[in-house]
């Protein structure tokens, strides 16, 4: 074992002189990241099980044939279509209009002078990036009914819309700030307007950061639950994680199916992480810890 | 790009159009909560494609959510201008004097009149439709009776020769059973409700009829009540004797599933049990059921009701439909889905329903009065604190006398 | 059409610009933050028309007659300190670990993350099922190892249901901190740690010396930001146990919910909520003044 990681050691720095210390962290790491996956291979294998089989064999003993008709199974009984749509349409409409008005307002704060009012509204945006808005449910849930929003889009995406504004806010806001005066001054004396140098110039150099922030909000939307739960009361409307809570109150027993309903759920975050984890983990320290 | 939006535009339109041939028919929306039992779901898709077959031109559609859920919505709905035409709940004033009193109830008396449903449906499912407010509010559809479910082959290995009669036999039974090693009961304490009902049985058994009603209703008070405190004293030897453990970290379907299994030898459930019984173990008959032994002749059990909405846009449709579900006719049909007995009646125990079915018959038939579940006597704030003592105490974290004091409390507190 | 003149103050168009954004954000967040300190002086079930100013009669009643509250505060302070210390270190020591140039460390970072993502609801979900007593994962393994005596209740005892939650917790939130040390160790100059080596320093000089203070910034973002999502624990014990056994899990954000949504007790939820609110405040502000004394003093 030792003599393969060495070589590998090796292989990846040659002229480095092989450190003991650097074999056990890599041993500790590895076994760590073990313990780390297992309840998702647990998860899969019990979601590919049969009942029976469930009750009888261990725990990460591999399942004997691929029950995929679970996954078919738990679709159908847990109205996966419907919240499926749900998701993906709420997902769809609230992340690009959520970027889209956070960078505008991000680009005025931070390039266009307005004095005091400049900065107290920069501190009244950030001021709500800390604050949980797990507090304010019942008063969000008035206000929404009160519009007549309950079991609308429109209600549950203007709702997300307000919490996702401060944090794009502040990291967009970081960002325009760092860009030179230079690039922005030359096309104003020319006559251009904040618009278009915004369009025209701050859009694009912030493709890179605006690409983290999106999957960033991707996933966030995709995931949220609690302000879902009081604005979505018609199963109907309901999301991914309504629907898969539901389904832990009525088909608890069935583990099999459960465990589908939980891959299922969980999947599509999963692939969108994998496919763009380079840009996600630069959204994430790029704002809160360089900006 | 481009023809994708040009297929996302036609699709829109083609919603709109879709919406607005729909806007034309007449539209039933009726909420109730999700049934567990696949005949009982089946019954409700029956029930509403009659319907509609009957009557061109209706779209009945039926919600179904899970209890809790569906009774946040019914708040919901008393509180804006979306919601249902009918709706289900329970007769009570806890839950279902609730929305009555916060006006998402009609008055039914006009229906009652001009159908007939006080002669069609029996008394006791009845007794609650006056009870609210002015007028008569909800129509019954399903009266339940909870009881005790044995196994027949477990009581027989601990050497128990008949049912327990008095609430001393039950726990004689249960102490043979536990000697025996097996366990006596099985409960699922995550949802609170379950071990609720072993509650109430204890109250009933140890205060009697009238006590325990005034214990309810919060008019006599628990501290100084002594049957209150042996009641939870009780509670807390079942609890830490006779309970399947661990219980707390499970929830119902959960404990039912260890029941069909043989891991416990009772389960306190209602008379809805029978087909979940029939559809999860191999042979029905090896269970048997018995009347809660609290020695005052009253059946446990509650009554479930549909409420016309106060904002339907058709009311009269509304009564046509719930005078179509508790019909004759209809009731024979989905007799045995809902419960051992029809609210309606005119409708006999079928021919070739299980044994246990005419078992609850003379448990129905027998009985003295009802008393209700404890969450739909109480508020909804005392029903949370009755949920945490009791869990409390079940659990061994409490002491009986401790308990009745804290209900106290609580209940002065509400002022 | 528009006149151009519309568009020539920069005032007038630094308001469309952030117009739709501020608007969304005063009305949605802005403003059920003012209504929930309203709702916490009144008596509202949250359908009648008639909400009565009663003072602070429902804070009273928090903390003097509510059974539930100040276990729920307790236990909202122990999760929280317990989530500074646990995630974050383990974040901490696996950052360091990953931040040598070891073999497969992208797709060990990856994994490490890979839990961020997950629904949180979806993690109460998961770990519910491992912890199920009869069936579960935890309880399988101590059979087959035959150390049948730590078998638990996970979620069901309330001596350990708390904690039970938290390693659930830890699992999801590790990653986080992790990430953001990396990033952190960036911008720790490598030279200086080399410099530091060739000295006579070892690892730990090296790290006390050397890295940890380079690291002071992050240590304290990492450790507010633990602080705030601590708060807000709010989708996994609604997931995992509702609050239960007997309340024991019961934390501040969820009772606000039960007391409001599920009892219909608005000022009493509300309450609860400006409680939350407050100790939130008590968190962030120090730390915005704080950011501020940093981002002038690197002016």
């Amino acid at each position: 074992m030792t003599s393969i990681i060495s070589s590998l050691e090796d292989a990846e720095a040659p002229a480095k002189r092989r450190d003991p210390l650097l074999i056990v962290l890599w041993i500790v790491l590895v076994s760590v990241a073990l313990i780390w996956v297992a309840p998702f291979v647990f998860i899969v294998f019990t979601a590919l099980k049969t009942n029976p089989e469930i009750m009888s064999t261990s725990a990460f003993a591999p399942p004997e044939t691929m029950r995929f008709e679970n996954f078919a199974g738990a679709w159908e009984r847990g109205n996966f279509s419907t919240t499926f749509r749900n998701s993906f349409i709420i997902t769809l409409i609230k992340v690009p209009l959520g970027l889209v008005i956070s960078a505008m307002a991000a680009y005025a704060l931070a390039r266009i002078d307005l004095g005091r009012i400049g900065k107290f509204l920069l501190v009244f945006v950030l001021f709500g990036a800390m604050i949980p808005f797990q507090v304010m449910l019942a008063p969000i849930f008035t206000l929404v009914n009160g519009l007549g929003l309950i079991n609308s889009y429109p209600g549950v995406i203007l709702a997300y819309l307000a919490f996702g504004v401060p944090y794009q806010v502040f990291i967009l806001h970081g960002f325009f700030r760092a860009v030179p005066k230079e690039i922005s001054e030359a096309a104003l004396i020319d006559g251009a307007s904040h618009f278009t140098v915004f369009r025209r110039i701050f859009l694009p150099i912030s493709l890179p950061v605006l690409a983290a922030l999106l999957i960033l909000d991707f996933v966030s939307t995709w995931n949220e639950f609690g302000m879902a739960l009081v604005l979505l009361q018609d199963p109907k409307m309901w999301t991914l994680p309504l629907g898969l809570m539901s389904f832990q109150g009525q088909f608890s027993r069935d583990y099999a199916q459960l465990n589908s309903a939980i891959v299922m759920t969980v999947f599509p975050a999963i692939l969108v992480y994998m496919i763009f984890q380079r840009y996600f983990v630069s959204g994430l320290t790029s704002g809160a810890v360089k900006g | 790009m481009a023809k994708f939006v040009r297929a996302l535009a036609l699709s829109t339109a083609l919603t709109c159009l879709a919406g607005a041939a729909y806007a034309q028919d007449q539209r039933l929306t009726i909420w109730t909560i999700s049934y567990q039992a696949e005949k009982q779901v089946n019954a409700l898709k029956s029930i509403e494609e009659t319907f509609e077959a009957s009557h061109p031109g209706v779209d009945v559609e039926i919600v179904m959510r899970g209890t809790d859920e569906h009774k946040t919505s019914l708040r919901v709905a008393a509180g804006s201008n979306t919601g249902p035409d009918i709706y289900m709940s329970w007769a009570g004033l806890g839950l279902g004097g609730e929305y009555v009193k916060a006006g998402l109830s009609r008055d039914m008396s006009k229906y009652y009149d001009q159908y007939g449903w006080e002669e069609r449906l029996s008394a006791p499912s009845l007794a609650f439709n006056s009870a609210f407010a002015e007028g008569k509010h909800g129509i019954p559809f399903r009266f339940s009776g909870e009881g005790i479910y044995y196994n027949k082959d477990l009581f027989e290995k601990a050497g128990i020769t008949a049912p327990p009669t008095t609430y001393d036999e039950l726990v004689e039974v249960a102490e043979k059973l536990k000697q025996a090693g097996i366990a006596p009961i099985t409960f699922g304490g995550t949802v609170n409700w379950h071990v609720m009902r072993l509650m109430d049985m204890l109250l009933e058994a140890k205060c009697g009829a009238e006590t325990h009603d005034a214990l309810t209703s919060m008019e006599a008070d628990w501290s100084s009540t002594p049957c209150a405190t042996e009641a939870f004293a009780e509670m807390k030897k079942w609890g830490e004797n006779y309970i399947l453990s661990p219980f707390m970290g499970i929830d119902e379907p959960q404990s039912n599933q260890l029941y069909y299994a043989g891991r416990a030898a009772m389960a306190l459930q209602g008379d809805w049990f029978v087909n979940q019984l029939a559809e999860n173990t191999s042979d029905v008959n090896d269970f048997g059921v018995f009347k809660l032994p609290t020695g005052t002749g009253r059946l446990y059990g509650f009554a479930e009701y549909w409420y016309i909405s106060s904002k339907a846009d058709n009311p009269d449709l509304a009564a046509e439909f719930l005078d179509f579900f508790t019909s004759d006719e209809l009731q024979d049909q989905i007799k045995g889905s809902f419960g051992a007995l029809s609210v309606n009646t005119n409708v006999q125990v079928a021919e070739d329903a299980p044994a246990m079915y005419r078992d609850w018959l003379a448990l129905f038939e027998g009985a003295t009065g009802t008393f209700v579940n404890g969450d739909q006597a109480f508020p909804l704030d005392v029903t949370t604190e009755y949920f945490r003592v009791i869990n409390e105490v079940a659990s061994g974290n409490m002491e009986a006398d401790a308990a009745a004091a804290a209900m106290q409390t609580f209940i002065g507190n509400r002022g | 059409m528009t006149s151009p003149k519309l568009f020539s103050s920069p005032r007038t168009q630094a308001a469309m610009l952030m117009g739709p954004a501020i608007l969304v954000y005063a009305t949605f967040a802005i403003w059920p933050i003012i209504e929930v300190i309203f709702l916490s002086f009144q008596s509202w079930d949250g359908l009648s028309a008639d909400r009565a100013w009663i003072g602070v009669e429902n804070y009273r009643r928090i903390f003097t007659e509510d059974p539930v509250f100040w276990a729920a505060f307790r236990n909202t302070v122990i999760w929280t300190v317990m989530s500074v210390i646990f995630p974050p270190v383990l974040g901490l020591l696996l950052a360091l670990g990953l931040n040598e140039n070891l073999f497969g460390r992208v797709p060990l970072r990856a994994i490490y993350y890979l839990p961020v993502i997950v629904a949180p609801i979806a993690v109460a979900t998961m770990w519910r099922w491992m912890y199920d007593p009869f069936f579960g994962l935890f309880n399988q393994i101590l059979t087959s190892w035959g150390m049948t005596g730590l078998i638990q209740d996970w979620l069901g005892d309330r001596k350990v249901a708390l904690y039970s939650m938290f390693v659930a917790y830890t699992w999801q939130h590790v990653g986080f901190s992790m990430v953001l040390f990396l990033a952190g160790l960036q911008n720790v100059d490598r030279s200086l740690v080399e410099a530091a080596r060739i000295d006579g320093c070892n690892r730990w000089q090296g790290f006390v010396h050397v890295t940890l203070p380079a690291l002071m910034t992050t240590i304290t973002i990492v450790l507010v930001l633990s602080t705030i999502s601590s708060l807000k624990a709010f989708d996994i014990v609604y997931g995992m146990t509702g609050g239960g056994p007997a309340q024991s899990t019961q934390m501040l954000a969820l009772w606000a919910f039960t007391q409001s949504m599920q009892i219909f007790n608005f000022g009493r939820g509300s309450a609860i909520s400006v409680i939350l609110l407050l100790i939130t405040l008590a968190v962030i502000i120090p730390y915005l003044r704080w950011s501020q004394r940093r981002e002038e003093a690197s002016r």
